[in-house]
């Protein structure tokens, strides 16, 4: 299964690694230009188009501007956990991407408890933002990075008990074999609540809108990633695409059937694979810029209340209809049903407490205003 | 969730409208023609001399003191080629500090200032901002090579002061007159022509000196 | 329900309260205006506003200026609102003089009176949005539309922004001759442009749960604060200046006044939003009924005296009311010159309206207020 570059595993291991850490940046480069694109379109505009044919080349001119710049680090600042912060996003998320498969060949190693590893480790990324907003000495950046832990901690149940709910259904944590129990179905059509759930966790695990007040730009000018200038911004950036990359292709596997579905998994050429996957992570990347482009910003408070009230609730359900059919052995059609009224159900109650009329209260006087779904 | 997807619909149409972006400066949009870029200086061509006699009349009534001028005898009065007895001698204005409110041309005498409406007007990027006092050859300079098109010459309202270059023979007196300055007017109406005021835009213009506002 | 403080500000740890300082540069401050929040976790305990950043003598210079160079002080009082502000000035050098100014001028002066007012408003919206986290798109489409009216104000008085064109005794010069189609052209455009904002942020679950029950204020204490325009009819009391105290020609339109209920800060979206509207409506009806005739009154002179005299003209601008208190003594140029600035009063009540939110719902507050720093430091 393995094509083997080199006879050698730790060679091999070695090689690969190094193409993904040499592919990384060039993808992040490209994705940034494709959102500014994608945002500029939505927009009614362009987009950047001075920089080489269609602006290609702006996410190289930024880069070599980035890379230019003075270090600047506040006098302040506590100094390595000012400057390790940004390797503390950026290296847990090359990590996962080491047990992430592209294609049944494209990968650089395939674990039996892949699944588990990704989601445990990208879960190192909150320590950086903590230390990235702590080792700034700025009340902006405090602020940002305290918001920033409060939500990533919260949203990581919600998604990590979708991936439980999927690997219930596959029976397995091995992302090929995943992959292998969608070759007729892909898991969205089982479970359309867990779909939704993970799409609006992975959106508060990536800062954007309407989850992004840990960096909020008009707020907190860039939250806990406010003191950093140049290249160590930049990492910033780079762990922010690569995540979104990351969550993208396992959104893609997990949900929507991976390189194989809808074609015969028999005999699919690789590149047939790797094109079905380009297009399932593309739906996922455009659906994300999408969304960073049409919605304002939920506050804290309010996104705490919808991860706590609504979301964990509801994957809880799913994890029970899981076990209920699976236990009883009841057709998969149940599934699907029971899902989707979930899923109804979900989106009523969202819908419901936004539109709630509430109590008006009195100005500067009288108890808080805290964002509640009940 | 509605309202998000009413949203999220808004965004995707505007998506696929034609985008309204114009791409300067390879491209750049039609300025219209009363538009107000920095002020610059009228050549009399058939004179061969600038229209501007040096009164000082804008330099008084401009709100940011960005006009310098001083006149100087005119030399081709004297040898009887010109009505104008005097000629600007040296006319500075500050572009840095021109807030564009066009009361220069609405008040001068003589039509010989205008508000250039090229897009030369208006790209204006100086690497030092001194270098942005513009002296009367650069002032003069668009109009002499014929690259000033046409500017707005509407006659301005009340503070226009109603002289017209092609009346010849009023030219000189009210040069003189304009020339100096103005005693206070009793209650009784101005040099500004009472036609201007009562009849339509159309038929005014037709008096006035070049084409202007059709 | 009442519901309980859940925030645990109440019980026995030792916590301080920091100062957060919303600088002058800042993305949401709307100009150069600072804040001191005093914040216990997010919630604000107290808010210091420091203005006078932005102070450039605009009510001491025009001291030296004759009533025409004023006129572009006024412009760049209120750089979002200029024909109103322009309005205003006119107004009262008009009532201290005695001049009549003509039907066709004052016409004219109410159609772009209005449309500036629309642009005002949609600027408030661009700006509220990306305050709100909408990642440019409402300021994109607000400025789309924006740009269309500023080309319309080109092709009239020939600049994008300050206009210098309403003089007293009339408007500097005429408008051109396809006036009336180009602004049916500007209408359809900026109806489009409202129902673009309306679809992207009026009825969004998300501005709802921001904005709604945000800062409600009652009609008393909106007028004990002295506040006006749109934040005054948020509360629900119906009072605009072109329906109080008529001035110019705006006693011969149909308009209304829309009003909220809460105070909160969506109504006051909604009330803009439907001052747009209202806002077309006028320009409609002043488009038909527009007469020809000479823009300027008889009998001005080329230097404008106007007699000794005070006067206090207010008019009602996108923010409230902008005033204007001449005092002249018979010279051409005014003896003292006041400028009531919507936005000051309006921002004396901050502290008010923040004080138990949240840090992120105070700049939607500062947002919804819809300030011009220069009116609030002239």
């Amino acid at each position: 299964m393995l094509l083997a570059i080199s006879s050698n595993p730790w060679l091999d291991a070695l090689v690969r690694l190094g193409i993904v850490a040499l592919l990384l940046p060039v993808g992040v480069i490209w994705l940034t230009w494709l959102e500014r694109k994608v945002i500029g379109r939505l927009q009614q505009r362009l987009g950047p188009m001075r920089v080489g044919p269609y602006g290609l080349l702006q996410g190289i001119a930024d880069t070599i501007k980035l890379i230019t710049k003075e270090d600047v680090r506040p006098v302040t600042a506590d100094r390595w956990v000012f400057e390790l912060a940004p390797f503390v996003i950026v290296v847990p998320v090359i990590m996962a991407l080491a047990a992430l498969p592209f294609t049944a060949e494209i990968l650089v190693r395939n674990m039996a408890l892949g699944l588990f590893y990704i989601v445990a480790v990208t879960g190192l990324s909150i320590v950086g933002m903590v230390m990235a907003g702590w080792g700034s000495d700025n009340k902006y950046a405090l602020l940002g990075a305290v918001r920033a832990g409060a939500q990533l901690i919260s949203y990581e149940v919600p998604l990590i008990l979708t991936a439980v709910a999927v690997a219930m259904l596959a029976q397995s944590m091995n992302l090929q074999a995943i992959v292998g129990a969608q070759h007729d179905t892909p898991f969205i059509a089982y479970q359309p609540l867990g779909f939704i759930v993970f799409s609006i966790a992975t959106l508060a695990e990536l800062y954007r809108q309407p989850f992004d007040i840990p960096v909020a730009e008009s707020e907190v000018v860039g939250g806990a990633t406010v003191e950093y200038s140049g290249i160590r911004w930049s990492m910033f950036q780079l762990g922010e695409f690569a995540s979104l990359v990351l969550f993208s292709v396992l959104g893609s596997l997990i949900f929507l059937g991976g390189w194989t579905w809808p074609l015969d998994p028999d005999g699919l050429d690789g590149s047939i694979q790797a094109l079905l996957m380009v297009v399932k992570v593309a739906m996922f990347i455009i659906f994300f810029m999408w969304m960073r482009g049409s919605l304002p910003r939920l506050r804290i408070d309010q996104l705490m209340a919808l991860c706590w009230q609504v979301l964990l609730p509801f994957t809880l359900l799913q994890i029970m209809i899981n076990g209920l059919v699976l236990a009883y052995d009841w057709p998969d059609w149940t599934l699907t049903a029971l899902s989707g009224a979930g899923a109804a159900a979900m989106i009523f109650v969202v819908y419901q407490a936004a539109r709630r009329e509430g109590v008006p209260l009195a100005p500067s006087a009288g108890p808080q205003r805290v964002g509640s779904v009940l | 969730m509605l309202g998000i997807v009413k949203s999220i619909g808004t965004t995707v149409r505007a998506a696929f409208r034609r985008p309204v972006t114009v791409q300067y400066p390879t491209e750049k949009k039609v300025l219209p023609h009363r538009s107000r870029g920095f002020p610059v200086l009228l050549w009399d061509f058939e004179k061969d001399e600038p229209f501007c006699t040096g009164c000082q009349v804008c330099a008084r009534y401009c709100p940011v003191d960005c006009i310098t001028v001083t006149m100087t005898d005119n030399p081709k009065h004297a040898q009887g080629r010109s009505k104008r007895k005097k000629i600007v001698d040296a006319f500075y204005l500050d572009y840095a500090r021109c807030m564009r409110c066009d009361i220069c041309v609405e008040v001068c005498n003589f039509d010989a200032i205008v508000m250039n409406n090229t897009w030369e007007g208006v790209e204006l990027s100086r690497y030092d901002r001194t270098d942005l006092v513009m002296d009367k050859e650069e002032l003069l300079r668009q109009h002499r090579t014929g690259k000033l098109g046409d500017p707005f010459r509407e006659p301005m309202g009340v503070a226009h002061s109603g002289w017209n270059p092609h009346k010849e023979d009023e030219g000189d007196d009210a040069a003189e007159v304009a020339a100096q300055p103005q005693p206070p007017q009793p209650a009784k109406p101005t040099a500004a022509p009472p036609e201007a005021n009562a009849e339509d835009p159309g038929a005014a213009s037709e008096k006035s000196a070049e084409g202007g506002e059709g | 329900m009442a519901r309980e403080t859940l925030i645990p500000a109440e019980r026995d740890l030792d916590t301080i309260d920091i100062d957060v300082n919303v600088g002058p540069q800042h993305p949401a401050t709307h100009g150069v205006f600072r804040m001191v929040i005093t914040v216990d976790g997010e919630v604000v305990r107290d808010l210091d506003p420091v203005i006078g950043y932005m102070h450039r003598g605009n009510e001491k210079l025009p001291e030296n200026c004759d009533f025409r160079q004023v006129i572009g002080y006024h412009d760049r009082t209120d750089y979002l609102a200029q024909f109103n502000t322009e309005h205003c000035w006119v107004e009262a050098v008009e009532k201290l003089g005695g001049i009549v100014p003509t039907e066709r001028s004052q016409y004219i002066r109410v159609i772009l009176a209005e449309l500036n007012r629309i642009t005002s408003h949609l600027m408030f919206f661009g700006a509220f949005g990306t305050d709100a986290g909408l990642f440019g798109t409402s300021f994109m489409y607000a400025f789309r539309d924006r740009e269309y009216v500023q080309e319309f104000f080109e092709e009239i008085t020939g600049e994008r922004m300050m206009y210098n064109y309403y003089r007293p005794g009339g408007v500097a010069w005429d408008v051109p001759e396809n006036f009336k189609e180009r602004c049916n052209q500007i209408l359809d455009r900026i109806r489009s442009g409202i129902s673009d904002l309306e679809g992207l942020m009026i009825g969004n679950e998300v501005v709802l749960a921001r904005c709604r029950n945000l800062s409600p204020m009652t009609p008393e204490q909106a007028i004990n604060w002295g506040l006006s325009g749109p934040l005054l009819r948020s509360t629900g009391l119906a009072h605009d200046i072109r329906r109080a105290e008529p001035y110019s020609i705006y006693d011969r339109f149909e308009f209304d006044i829309p009003t909220g209920t809460t105070g909160d800060v969506y109504d006051r979206l909604l009330v803009r939003l439907k001052e747009m509207t209202e806002s077309i409506r006028i320009v409609e009806q002043a488009l038909e009924k527009m007469p020809e005739g000479p823009i300027m009154a008889e009998g001005m002179k080329r230097i404008l005296r106007v007699p000794a005299g005070e006067v206090y003209m207010r008019v009602e601008s996108p923010r409230g009311e902008y005033g204007v208190y001449v005092v002249s003594t018979g010279v051409d140029k005014p003896y003292r010159h006041k400028v009531r600035g919507a936005s000051f009063c309006n921002i004396s009540a901050l502290r008010e309206m923040s004080v138990g939110h949240f840090v992120a719902d105070v700049i939607l507050i500062l947002g919804s207020t819809d300030i011009v720093l220069c009116e609030v430091d002239r």
